[in-house]
C-alpha cells in the first residue's frame, strides 16, 4: 500500500468553487479547489480531485485507489428547485384534498407585501388528481380505494407527460395499504413511469400538508439527484475508486448512495452541514461547550447553534426555496449580510444590505466597475483589511474607489468617508448581532452562555465585534476557515434521524403501540447503518418522545429512555412527561399542570461515528513572517495595531493582545483592546474577550 | 414618583446610525417577546396560529417598533397603554406588569389581551414592552367570547381596562385569582403568564438598551425613526393626486339580523397630507356589531401600510402622517356599552375594504383589501367526545381558502391574503385526533375566483362530518355584499354555510344570518363555501392563455371562461384537447367591451 492509505476525502460543491480536503492518517490536511461545473457537478469534482492528486504528488488513480472514503456534499437538489428543472411531476391524493400544495396551511412569506408572487408550481392543479379513498386516524377504512379512479389518474398523468408521481393519502402513515395498492395500479397502467414516491415511505408522519409537500419535492428532485449520484459513482469507479462514497444529508450526517436513491429530498438544504460539523469539531477540540457558528462571506451571514457538540437540527417547518420539506435539517439561519452588502440611504437612515454587490461587480474596491459602497469597502477604509493581502494577495484592492463610494454615501447626511465607513460597519454589526439574537430566541438560548466560532472570508474580520455585542467571552477562528465545509465533511458521522407519528393524550398512551413504533424505527436505522458498515460499537442512539400541549403546532422532543427489544416502560413515559412539565415550569410559564400534554410521536437519532484522525496544524513556514504595524479605526478612533501572521501564533506559546490584526490565509482576524488570542492544539485561534475593550463596538456587555 | 417622558419638547435628533441600530435592536426584542409566547403558551390559538404580536412603545405610548404578526392586531396596541399611563400617573413603578382587554379603553374586543410593562431608567419612564394575544375565552355569557346574542359589552365578558397583575415586582395574587375564576379555560392563567414572561423579557432587553445608550439617546432615536417613517409615508401620499375619494363598504347584517350596515369613508389628499373621515357611516342604535375606535384605527393603518413601500419601518409615524376622523356613534366608533366581539371583524374589516375601494380610484396597482369575511370564528362543541369521554370545544382555526384578492400583475394565490401569512392553519390529521369529526374536503371551487385581468383566488368548499352530536354557532356575512374586486375586476363568489348536510334533505339548514348552538347529528356535515377573492382589472383584458390554463386547472369552467372572460374554449379536460377558438374569442370580447359593465 502507498503512503496514502486511509485517505478520507471531503468534497463540497459550492456555488462558485468545489472544495476538496484530504486528511492524512497523521491528521494533517490538504485543501484544493476547482471551479464548480453546474451542468454536471461531477466534472468539477473530478477536476478538484486531479488537483489534489497532483499536490500530493500521486496520480489520480493512485489517489482514488487508496482512498478509504469520499464524503460528498452536493447542491444538485437545491439547484434543481431553484432553477425548477426537476422531473415532470404529478400527485395522486385523497378526495377533497387536491389543493394542499397551493394552500400551504395559509403560509405566505411576507405579511406586508400585497403583491408577493406565488412560488413556481411543481404540480399544477391539472396534475394533482384526487381519488376516492379515506382512512381515519385509527386506520379504519372509511372509503375504500377506488381502483378505477387510480387507473384513470395514472392514464391522465401519463398523458400530461408526467414521469414522476407522488402518492399522498390522508393518514397513510397509520395504514399504508391504500398507497401501496395505488402504486401497483399506477405501475400497471404506466409501466415505464420514472419514479413513484409514496408519502408513508418518504415521511411517515402527520400532518398532511407537510407529508404531501415533502413527497412532492422528492418526486420532483429525486430523478435528477439519483442520476447525478449514479454518474458520480461511475466516474469515481472509472477513476479507480474502490472505497465508500458517502453523501451528505441535511440532517448533519452522511449516508450511502442507496439511502439517497430511496429519499433524495434529504440532500436538499445539506449545504451548511459541513460548516456546522466542522464548527462543532473545532469547538470540541478547543474545549468550548455550546457555540454559535457564523459563516460570513460575500452575500450572506449564516448562523447555526451547536449544542452538546452537535449542530442544532430543526425537525419541522423547514422551508427551502419556498417549499416545505419536513425533514430534519441542520438549523442554519441566513440573513443578507456580507462583505458585498451594499450601504445606501433610506430617508435619513443608512441601511446596509440585504442587496449584495456579489462577486461581480463586487465592492467598489475590487475595481471591477462596482461603484456602490459595501461592507468590504468600509472595512478596508478602517484598516481592518490589508489591501495588499486580501484573498491571499490574489486581488489588489482599490482604496481610492472605496473612499469615493463612501464619501458619496455620507455626504447627504454630513459624514465624511471614514465616518460613513464607521457607520456602515456599526450598522452591519448590529444587524448581524440581532440576527443571532433571533436565532437564539427561537432556540431558547442565551448568547452569554455561548461562544462564537467564526469562519468564511469576512467572518474573522467581524468575529470579535460580534462576540462582544452578544456578551460572549470566547471566540474561535479556525485556521482552515477557507474550505471549512469540506473539512467538516471528513468528520461527519452517519446520522439517521427519523420520526414516526403516534397521536394520543399522554395519560392514555398505548405503550404497546408506541413500543412497536420504536421497534420499527430501530430496525430501519439499524438496517441503514449496517448497510453502511457501521458496527454496533460505533452507534449512539438517542430517543425522544415528541410532546405538545393540545393543538400546538410544533413538537417538543423530550429525551426518553428506550432500550433495544424492551417495551417502553410506564416509568420512562411519565419521566418524559415530567420533564416536559419541568421545562415549562422552569420558564415560569405554567403555574400548575393545568393542561396535560399530547404525544405526537417518537424520534430516534442514531449516530454511527465516523472514523477520522484528529486534526493537526501543518508545520509553520520558515521563516515566520515578521510583525508589522498598521493604523486601524475602532469605533471612530484611529489606533496603531500590531499585525501578526497566524504562523507566529501556531508556532507555539505566543499570545497576542489587541488592538491587533492576525493575518490568516484568506482573511484577517481583528482583535479589539482587551482581546487576547492564542493558538489551539490543532492550529485554530482562540480569542478571550475581556474587559469592555476600548474602542470596541458599543453594543457590548449585556451582563 | 415618576417623571414623564417629555417627547414633545424640542431636543436634538439622534444621529442616523444610532437610530438605525436602535431600531434593529427593538424589532429584535419584539421578535424575542413574540417567540417567547409561541414557545411557551398552551393554547393552540397562540402557539399554533401565531395569533400574538409584540410592540414597543415610547414613554408616552407612541408606537416605536413592532414584530411580525397580524398587522391590524399590532396596530391596536397603543391606546390601551396610553389609557394606563394616564390612569396610573405617578403610580406606575419599575416591575409593574399590566393587563388590559377593554374595547372601550383602547382595545379591539375582549379576547385580545394586551400585557405590557414599563422600562424605567432611574425614576424616568422610557419605554414600554407590550405583547398582545388572542385568548380562547372571556368569561361572558357563552364560551369563546363570541356571543351572537349579546346586546351589550357586559354580556360578552369581563372587562379589564388596565389591571396590574404584578406591582413593583410583586404578583397580585388576588387579581390573578379573580381573573382565573372568571375564565372557563384551565390554561388561561398559564397563557397569561407566558405573556407576562414575554413582557418581562422585553423589559430586561430594553433595560440593557437604555443602559447602553442613555435615556436621551433612546428618546432621540425614537423621535428620529418616527419622524422618518412619517416623512416617508407623506412622500408616498404626495405622489397621489389631490382630491377627495369616497367609497362604501357594506356588511350584510349583524348577528341579530340588522341588514346593510354601511361603512363610508372619504379620503382627502392635499399634497402630502391625508385625511380619513368616516362621517356618513351607519349610526343605527340597534346594531349589535360595532368596531371600536382602536379597532377601526388599526384597520385604517393596516390597509394603508399595504399600499406603500413595504420596507418603511412600522411605527407611530404612520399615525402621525394622517388625520383620522371617526365620529362617535357611528358603527366604527360606538358609544360605551355596545357589543363589539362580532364588530371587531365586521364592520371592522369593511374599514379596510372601504379604504381600498376609495384609493383604487387613484392608486389601483397594489390596492386589494387585506381583509376577510369570516363573520365570527366558527365554534363547535359537544358534551361527549367518544375518544375521551369528555366534552369538547372546537374553535375552528382550520385551513380553507377565501377572500384573497388579486393585485396588478399577480393572481390571488394560496389560501388567504398576505396580511394573514403569519397564521398557520390547523390540519385534518391532527384535528381528527382531537375532535370527533372527519374533514371531507377543502378544495377550491371552480369559477369562484373574482374574474379580472388578474384573477382573484377561488374560494373553497370546506366539508366537516361530525361523528357525535355536535352544536355549532356561526355568524355569516359576504352573502350579498361580496368581497370586492378592484379597478374593473369583479367580485368572487359569496359565502354559504349549510348545516346537517347528508341527513334528510328537508332538514338541511342554510345559515343566512347566524345560528347559535344548532345541533348536527352524527354522519351529517357542515358545508361551508368560503368566498372567492376579488379580481383586479377588466377580465376581458386577461391573457387568453392564462384563461386556458385556468380551464386546464379546473379553476375556471369552459362556460365561465366565455361568460366572465370572453374566451371561447373548445374541447374538454377529459379528452385532453382544450384549445382556444381565437376568432370566436375576438368576437365575444368585442361584444363584451361594447357592453356597459362595472365592478359588480
Amino acid at each position: 500500500m502507498s503512503a496514502t492509505e486511509g485517505y478520507r476525502i471531503g468534497v463540497d460543491v459550492g456555488g462558485t468553487f468545489t472544495d476538496v480536503v484530504l486528511a492524512h492518517a497523521d491528521g494533517t490536511i490538504r485543501l484544493e479547489k476547482a471551479p464548480t461545473t453546474p451542468a454536471d457537478q461531477s466534472v468539477g469534482v473530478l477536476d478538484a480531485l486531479a488537483l489534489l492528486a497532483s499536490a500530493e504528488g500521486v496520480t489520480v488513480v493512485d489517489l482514488l485507489g487508496s482512498a478509504a472514503a469520499i464524503v460528498h456534499g452536493t447542491t444538485t437538489g437545491d439547484n434543481t428547485l431553484i432553477e425548477m428543472t426537476g422531473a415532470p411531476t404529478g400527485l395522486i391524493c385523497s378526495e377533497g384534498f387536491r389543493d394542499e400544495m397551493d394552500l400551504r396551511r395559509g403560509y405566505k412569506e411576507d405579511i406586508w407585501d400585497a403583491a408577493l408572487v406565488a412560488p413556481p408550481s411543481i404540480v399544477r392543479r391539472r396534475v394533482r388528481l384526487a381519488v376516492p379513498e379515506r382512512i381515519d386516524c385509527d386506520g379504519n377504512v372509511v372509503v375504500p380505494l377506488d381502483e378505477a379512479a387510480v387507473r384513470r389518474a395514472a392514464q391522465r398523468l401519463r398523458a400530461f407527460g408526467v414521469s414522476s408521481i407522488a402518492i399522498a393519502f390522508l393518514h397513510s402513515f397509520v395504514r399504508t395499504d391504500h398507497e401501496v395498492r395505488a402504486a401497483e395500479l399506477v405501475r400497471d397502467e404506466y409501466p415505464d413511469v420514472g419514479m413513484i414516491s409514496l408519502s408513508h415511505e418518504i415521511l411517515p408522519r402527520a400532518p398532511e400538508f407537510e407529508r404531501t409537500s415533502t413527497t412532492v419535492v422528492n418526486a420532483y428532485v429525486g430523478p435528477v439527484i439519483a442520476k447525478y449520484v449514479r454518474r458520480l459513482e461511475t466516474r469515481l469507479k472509472d477513476g479507480g475508486f474502490r472505497g465508500d462514497l458517502l453523501i451528505v444529508r441535511s440532517n448533519g450526517g452522511v449516508c450511502p448512495p442507496a439511502a439517497i436513491e430511496r429519499r433524495a429530498v434529504a440532500t436538499i438544504g445539506s449545504g451548511p452541514t459541513g460548516g456546522a460539523v466542522a464548527a462543532a469539531a473545532a469547538a470540541r477540540a478547543a474545549g468550548l461547550a455550546d457555540v454559535v457558528s457564523i459563516d460570513m462571506g460575500g452575500t450572506s451571514y449564516d448562523m447555526s447553534l451547536v449544542r452538546d457538540g452537535r449542530p442544532e437540527v430543526k425537525t419541522e417547518w423547514n422551508w427551502r426555496h419556498r417549499y416545505l420539506i419536513q425533514l430534519p435539517m441542520v438549523d442554519v439561519q441566513a440573513v443578507g449580510a456580507g462583505g458585498g452588502s451594499v450601504a445606501r440611504l433610506a430617508g435619513d437612515r443608512i441601511v446596509v444590505g440585504p442587496q449584495s454587490a456579489g462577486a461581480v461587480p463586487g465592492p467598489a474596491c475590487y475595481g471591477l466597475g462596482g461603484s456602490e459602497p459595501t461592507v468590504t469597502d468600509a472595512d478596508l477604509l478602517l484598516g481592518r483589511i490589508d489591501p495588499a493581502r486580501f484573498a491571499a494577495g490574489r486581488r489588489a484592492l482599490d482604496v481610492e474607489a472605496a473612499t469615493k463610494a463612501l464619501t458619496e454615501l455620507g455626504e447627504p447626511i454630513g459624514l465624511d468617508a471614514v465616518e460613513a465607513a464607521t457607520a456602515v460597519v456599526e450598522i452591519i454589526d448590529a444587524y448581524m448581532a440581532d440576527a443571532v439574537r433571533r436565532l437564539l430566541a427561537l432556540a431558547g438560548s442565551d448568547p452569554r452562555d455561548l461562544s462564537l466560532v467564526a469562519f468564511g472570508g469576512m467572518g474573522p474580520v467581524h468575529a470579535t465585534t460580534q462576540a462582544r455585542a452578544l456578551g460572549m467571552r470566547q471566540c474561535l477562528v479556525p485556521l482552515a476557515a477557507s474550505g471549512f465545509s469540506a473539512l467538516g465533511l471528513i468528520m461527519a458521522d452517519h446520522v439517521v434521524d427519523e420520526s414516526r407519528t403516534y397521536l394520543a393524550p399522554a395519560e392514555n398512551a398505548d405503550l404497546a403501540a408506541l413500543s412497536a413504533l420504536a421497534d420499527q424505527l430501530a430496525a430501519d436505522a439499524n438496517a441503514e447503518l449496517t448497510d453502511a458498515g457501521i458496527g454496533e460499537d460505533r452507534i449512539d442512539r438517542t430517543w425522544y418522545l415528541n410532546l405538545v400541549f393540545p393543538g400546538q403546532t410544533f413538537d417538543v422532543p423530550i429525551p426518553i429512555a428506550i432500550a433495544a427489544d424492551t417495551p417502553i416502560s410506564p416509568v420512562a413515559l411519565s419521566a418524559a412527561v415530567d420533564e416536559f412539565h419541568r421545562r415549562n415550569a422552569e420558564a415560569r410559564l405554567i403555574e400548575s399542570r393545568a393542561e396535560e400534554p399530547r404525544i405526537r410521536g417518537l424520534r430516534l437519532v442514531a449516530v454511527g461515528r465516523s472514523d477520522h484522525p484528529d486534526l493537526r496544524p501543518p508545520p509553520p513556514p520558515t521563516p515566520i513572517p515578521a510583525r508589522s504595524q498598521r493604523r486601524i479605526s475602532l469605533n471612530g478612533e484611529w489606533t496603531e495595531a500590531e499585525v501578526v501572521d497566524i504562523a507566529e501564533l501556531t508556532s507555539g506559546g505566543v499570545t497576542l493582545a489587541g488592538p491587533a490584526i492576525v493575518e490568516l490565509p484568506f482573511s484577517s482576524l481583528l482583535l479589539h483592546a482587551g482581546d487576547v488570542a492564542r493558538a489551539t492544539a490543532n492550529g485554530d485561534v482562540l480569542v478571550d474577550i475581556t474587559g469592555t475593550g476600548a474602542g470596541s463596538d458599543r453594543l457590548e456587555g449585556n451582563r | 414618583m415618576t417623571t414623564r417622558d417629555a417627547s414633545n419638547e424640542a431636543r436634538p435628533l439622534a444621529d442616523p446610525v444610532t437610530a438605525e441600530v436602535v431600531r434593529s435592536y427593538m424589532e429584535t426584542v419584539c421578535f424575542e417577546m413574540a417567540t417567547y409566547v409561541s414557545r411557551t403558551a398552551t393554547t393552540p390559538i397562540l402557539n399554533q396560529s401565531n395569533e400574538r404580536n409584540a410592540t414597543i412603545l415610547d414613554g408616552i405610548g407612541r408606537l416605536a417598533a413592532l414584530s411580525v404578526g397580524i398587522p391590524q392586531f399590532m396596530l391596536t396596541s397603543t391606546l390601551p397603554v396610553r389609557f394606563a399611563l394616564e390612569f396610573f400617573g405617578d403610580e406606575l413603578y419599575p416591575g409593574d406588569v399590566i393587563v388590559a382587554n377593554d374595547p372601550y379603553h383602547g382595545g379591539g374586543h375582549l379576547p385580545d389581551f394586551n400585557v405590557f410593562a414599563p422600562v424605567f431608567a432611574g425614576d424616568e419612564l422610557v419605554l414600554i414592552a407590550s405583547i398582545q394575544c388572542h385568548h380562547g375565552d372571556t368569561g361572558g355569557a357563552v364560551p369563546g367570547g363570541y356571543n351572537n346574542h349579546a346586546e351589550d359589552i357586559w354580556s360578552e365578558g369581563i372587562r379589564y381596562p388596565a389591571v396590574k397583575v404584578i406591582e413593583a415586582g410583586r404578583e397580585r395574587r388576588d387579581v390573578i385569582h379573580m381573573m382565573r375564576v372568571n375564565n372557563r379555560l384551565a390554561g388561561f392563567i398559564g397563557d397569561l403568564r407566558a405573556q407576562v414572561g414575554a413582557a418581562q423579557l422585553g423589559v430586561a432587553r430594553l433595560g440593557e438598551l437604555v443602559q447602553r445608550y442613555g435615556t436621551e439617546t433612546i428618546r432621540a432615536c425614537n423621535d428620529a425613526n418616527i419622524a422618518d417613517t412619517a416623512r416617508r409615508v407623506r412622500e408616498e401620499i404626495a405622489g397621489w393626486p389631490d382630491g377627495t375619494y369616497s367609497a362604501d363598504a357594506w356588511v350584510d347584517n349583524d348577528p341579530a339580523g340588522n341588514e346593510d350596515i354601511r361603512v363610508h369613508v372619504a379620503l382627502t389628499i392635499e399634497r402630502d397630507h391625508l385625511t380619513v373621515d368616516f362621517a356618513g357611516s351607519d349610526t343605527r342604535e340597534e346594531l349589535q356589531a360595532w368596531s371600536t375606535f382602536g379597532n377601526t384605527r388599526g384597520y385604517v393603518i393596516a390597509q394603508l401600510a399595504s399600499l406603500v413601500d413595504p420596507t418603511i419601518p412600522k411605527n407611530e409615524g404612520f399615525f402621525d402622517a394622517i388625520t383620522l376622523i371617526i365620529p362617535e356613534g357611528t358603527c366604527v366608533n360606538p358609544i360605551v356599552g355596545k357589543p363589539v366581539s362580532a364588530g371587531t371583524h365586521h364592520p371592522g374589516v369593511e374599514v379596510g375594504d372601504a379604504i381600498a375601494l376609495a384609493l383604487s380610484q387613484i392608486i389601483p396597482d397594489r390596492c386589494t383589501p387585506q381583509t376577510y369575511k369570516i363573520g365570527a370564528p366558527r365554534q363547535m362543541w359537544g358534551d361527549h367526545n367518544p375518544r375521551t369521554g369528555k366534552p369538547f370545544f372546537d374553535h375552528g382555526g382550520e385551513l380553507y381558502a377565501g377572500w384573497c384578492g388579486a393585485v396588478r400583475g399577480v393572481d390571488g394565490w394560496g389560501a388567504q391574503n398576505a396580511s394573514f401569512g403569519n397564521l398557520i392553519k390547523a390540519t385534518a390529521e391532527i384535528n381528527e385526533t382531537l375532535f370527533p369529526h372527519l374533514i371531507r374536503g377543502r378544495e377550491y371551487i371552480t369559477d369562484s375566483g373574482g374574474p379580472g385581468q388578474w384573477r382573484g383566488l377561488p374560494g373553497s368548499r370546506f366539508v366537516k362530518e361530525v361523528l357525535t352530536p355536535t352544536r355549532v354557532s356561526q355568524y355569516m356575512v359576504n352573502r350579498r355584499h361580496i368581497h370586492p374586486g378592484i379597478n374593473g375586476g369583479r367580485s368572487g363568489s359569496g359565502d354559504r354555510c349549510y348545516l346537517k348536510v347528508g341527513g334528510p334533505p328537508e332538514a338541511v339548514i342554510d345559515v343566512r344570518v347566524a345560528c347559535q348552538g344548532e345541533l348536527i347529528e352524527p354522519g351529517e356535515c357542515l358545508v361551508y363555501e368560503f368566498g372567492g377573492g376579488g379580481g383586479w382589472g377588466d377580465p376581458v383584458e386577461r391573457d387568453p392563455a392564462a384563461v386556458l390554463d385556468d380551464v386546464w386547472d379546473e379553476l375556471v369552467s369552459i362556460g365561465g371562461a366565455e361568460r366572465d372572460y370572453g374566451v371561447v374554449v373548445t374541447g374538454s379536460v377529459e379528452a385532453m384537447d382544450l384549445a382556444i377558438d381565437a376568432p370566436a374569442t375576438e368576437a365575444r370580447r368585442a361584444t363584451m367591451r361594447a357592453e356597459p359593465r362595472g365592478t359588480q
